[in-house]
């Protein structure tokens, strides 16, 4: 009983840091309708950063998400006005092929700057927490912090603020939105920025438990596109529940039936909430062609 | 007309004799595939700097029977960068000798390549046995098969853990753990037969996938079997990811033993600190006790040792000290005996080699396999003397510990302290 309770709560724990960088794609399927391919490479640049930010500025890694999250926020609309834009009203495979070139470019570029090295940031906490007969990492505890906090911040953002509205009037229709004066390039912009900010915050969270190297977004990307399937195709609070099935999934087949499927299980899962609920977890009827919700 | 004619003949003569000397000083050509790019590029790198020494020692002592050596490099990124750059290396640079290629995959790719066109491959450093079984006649594989790590990560616990744990070997606790690709699997594979012919049970046998993002099943599994030794066959980011878990989730063993990959790379001390600092590696000998050594090889060893640290600020890994000893033993015991430097007559010097252990920089001696060897007899050009050892992670670097021929020093930190005091 003891393993079993271990093994659930360090893969709800490690299924929230999943959660937290499938949050920008998310956010961005739901609002722009494009799958970015090169999410997993926008990680790693945000891991590159915050491991910069922490060696070579002598940051805390978390502290080091007021260098990061500005940047990635910045490199996501540098990205979107000259990869995302023009493709938009091109045929969808346009976008899917700018993206993965993209990720293709980012791969290579890092690797001749940063070499195939892995890279790490020095532990911050000496050892693990103890509670009773389960061991827990700091750093696991306070991303899964992060995400519900990141979570509430951005269902706020979305219910409640002005620039929310907007997004929502844009998700639900885009020519009424600009008919009423909201401008809807802008929010596109704003919203591909922010969904890259957010894998800032990702990064900065997972720094500490991860090495970095060039293709270490391909590790994590296919997690994250099965969350934001899973999850409703553009709903915030399903992503949340998303990453955490996986990480426990992962967690109970790697235990009790054999770490050698690796992502197998989490796949058999996939499919079958495709075929019982095809609208993710918490999404709403026709996800897919909707967008995000409220 | 006399003069004139004379003066002809005279000319012809001194153009045959400069002719003459320039051949006698043409360098010999030698094509170096490693992978100077790309994912394996950090060890090509380490390789690709351990040749240039041994290049750079043999010109300075006058070279080959007075040519110099010359390397032409091929990028071998990738096994199919491999074959299109030895390729172009044979075809186009005539190049009739080639080494290197670090890696497994690439050495099967420069082999082929190479055996295709006739010409002599000189592999250092690829372990796997294919490399030497697939009836190619021009492929020497100077560097031990991959059979031999994991065989001799069960000496080491059989031979010295068993006594310094105060346990009888059939008490053993020994759990194995494997990455489930190409490596992982060959050298798992080598192991799980070898025990069972020494009639050892394993308490824990599990493969499981490097790119996991989560290895905390694993760990957990492993420490409900409560194993003595864990063998773990590994690549850099899931060793240094097992070792992080292992930490979090309180994972003690009284021994850890990696095979080579994951757990020789420089990489795992700059992730995980100290608590490095203890693990053993089934692996090439970065360096061995100097005794082993016949004394001039010594001479040599130091001579390495001494400009590979000045020039890359840190001591040679295993497989670097491979790639200087193999082609070293090319430019010293193979070549000097050539008159035509050919294939077939570079093929005949290699199968005559009968150089005793101690005979190279890293401890090997070299015996090649030429369809005659017992244990298998489709196998040609498998070196039967290559040295293999453990080494351990210290404080200030590593060193040998067995087979106690080879050790430089003896094993430390047995049985491994817990987490907390690591």
């Amino acid at each position: 009983m003891t393993t079993f309770t271990q093994l659930v709560l360090s893969g709800i724990f490690i299924g929230g840091i999943y959660a937290l960088m499938s949050m920008g794609l998310t956010l961005i399927f739901g609002v722009l309708r494009v799958v970015n391919f090169a999410h997993g490479e926008f990680l790693m640049l945000g891991m590159y950063g915050a491991w910069a930010a922490t060696r070579l500025l002598g940051l805390n890694p978390y502290l080091a998400a007021i260098a990061v999250v500005p940047a990635m926020f910045l490199f996501g609309g540098i990205v979107h006005q000259i990869i995302i834009r023009p493709s938009l009203d091109k045929p969808h495979l346009v976008v899917v092929f700018a993206t993965m070139g993209l990720s293709i470019f980012m791969q290579n570029v890092a690797l001749m700057v940063m070499t195939a090295d892995l890279w790490d940031v020095p532990p911050m906490f000496g050892s693990s927490v103890h509670i009773g007969p389960f061991y827990f990492k700091v750093e696991l505890l306070l991303g899964f912090g992060i995400t519900i906090l990141c979570t509430l911040a951005l269902q706020w953002m979305i219910r409640s603020t002005f620039l929310g509205k907007a997004i929502r009037a844009t998700v639900q229709d885009g020519e009424a939105a600009m008919l009423m004066g909201v401008p809807v390039p802008r929010i596109f912009l704003i919203t591909f920025a922010g969904g890259s900010a957010l894998v800032g915050i990702a990064a900065c969270v997972m720094m500490p438990l991860f090495s970095v190297f060039p293709t270490v977004g391909l590790n994590f990307v296919l997690i994250a596109f099965v969350i934001v399937v899973l999850g409703g195709m553009g709903s915030i609070e399903g992503a949340l529940l998303g990453g955490i099935c996986i990480g426990v999934v992962q967690s109970l087949s790697g235990y009790y039936i054999a770490p050698a499927f690796g992502q197998m299980f989490f796949f058999i899962l996939f499919l079958v909430v495709m075929i019982f609920r095809p609208n993710g977890l918490l999404g709403q009827k026709g996800a897919a062609t909707i967008g995000i919700n409220e | 007309m006399r003069p004139w004619l004379r003066l002809c003949v005279s000319a012809v003569a001194a153009a045959f004799l400069t002719i003459g000397q320039a051949q006698a000083q043409a360098p010999i050509r030698i094509g170096v595939l490693l992978p100077l790019t790309g994912p394996f590029a950090k060890n090509g790198i380490e390789n690709w700097e351990a040749m240039k020494i041994a290049r750079d020692m043999i010109n300075e002592r006058g070279g080959v029977n007075g040519h110099k050596i010359e390397y032409v490099h091929g990028d071998a990124t990738s096994p199919a960068a491999a074959i299109s750059e030895t390729e172009r290396l044979i075809t186009q640079e005539g190049i009739k000798i080639t080494t290197g290629s670090f890696a497994s995959p690439l050495a099967i790719a420069v082999s082929q390549a190479a055996e295709r066109h006739g010409v002599f491959h000189w592999e250092t450093t690829g372990a796997a046995e294919i490399i030497t079984r697939r009836g190619f006649k021009h492929t020497f594989q100077v560097g031990a098969p991959a059979r031999k790590y994991g065989q001799v990560a069960v000496d080491f616990i059989i031979d010295d853990l068993a006594g310094r744990l105060h346990k009888p070997v059939g008490d053993m606790r020994i759990a194995l753990l494997w990455e489930n690709r190409a490596f992982g699997k060959s050298v798992g594979d080598g192991i799980r037969a070898y025990v069972a012919k020494k009639n050892i049970k394993l308490v824990f046998d599990e493969g499981y996938d490097q790119f996991s993002t989560d290895l905390t099943p694993i760990v957990q599994k492993l420490k409900d079997v409560h194993p003595d030794v864990v063998i773990a066959i590994s690549f850099p980011n899931d060793a240094i990811l097992f070792q992080r878990k292992a930490k979090e989730l309180n994972f003690n063993v009284a021994a850890f033993i990696g095979v080579s990959a994951g757990y020789s790379s420089p990489d795992l001390r700059k992730s995980i600190g100290s608590a490095v600092d203890g693990i053993f590696v089934a692996d090439f000998p970065p360096k061995v006790n100097p005794k082993v050594l016949k004394p001039e090889v010594r001479k040599i060893a130091d001579e390495f040792y001494k400009r590979y640290e000045a020039k890359m600020k840190r001591p040679p890994a295993g497989h670097a000290t491979a790639g200087f000893s193999a082609v070293w033993a090319l430019f010293t015991e193979v070549l000097p005996k050539a008159k035509t430097y050919q294939p077939d007559e570079l093929r005949a010097i290699a199968l005559k080699l009968d150089l005793p252990e101690g005979s190279l920089v890293n401890g090997s001696g070299i015996k090649f396999t030429n369809f005659d060897w017992p244990d298998n007899p489709k196998d040609a050009g498998q070196n039967l003397r290559a040295s293999i050892g453990v080494w351990q992670w210290t404080a200030n670097g590593n060193e040998e510990v067995f087979p106690p021929k080879l050790a430089t020093h003896e094993p430390t930190m047995v049985p491994l302290p817990p987490w907390s005091k690591r």
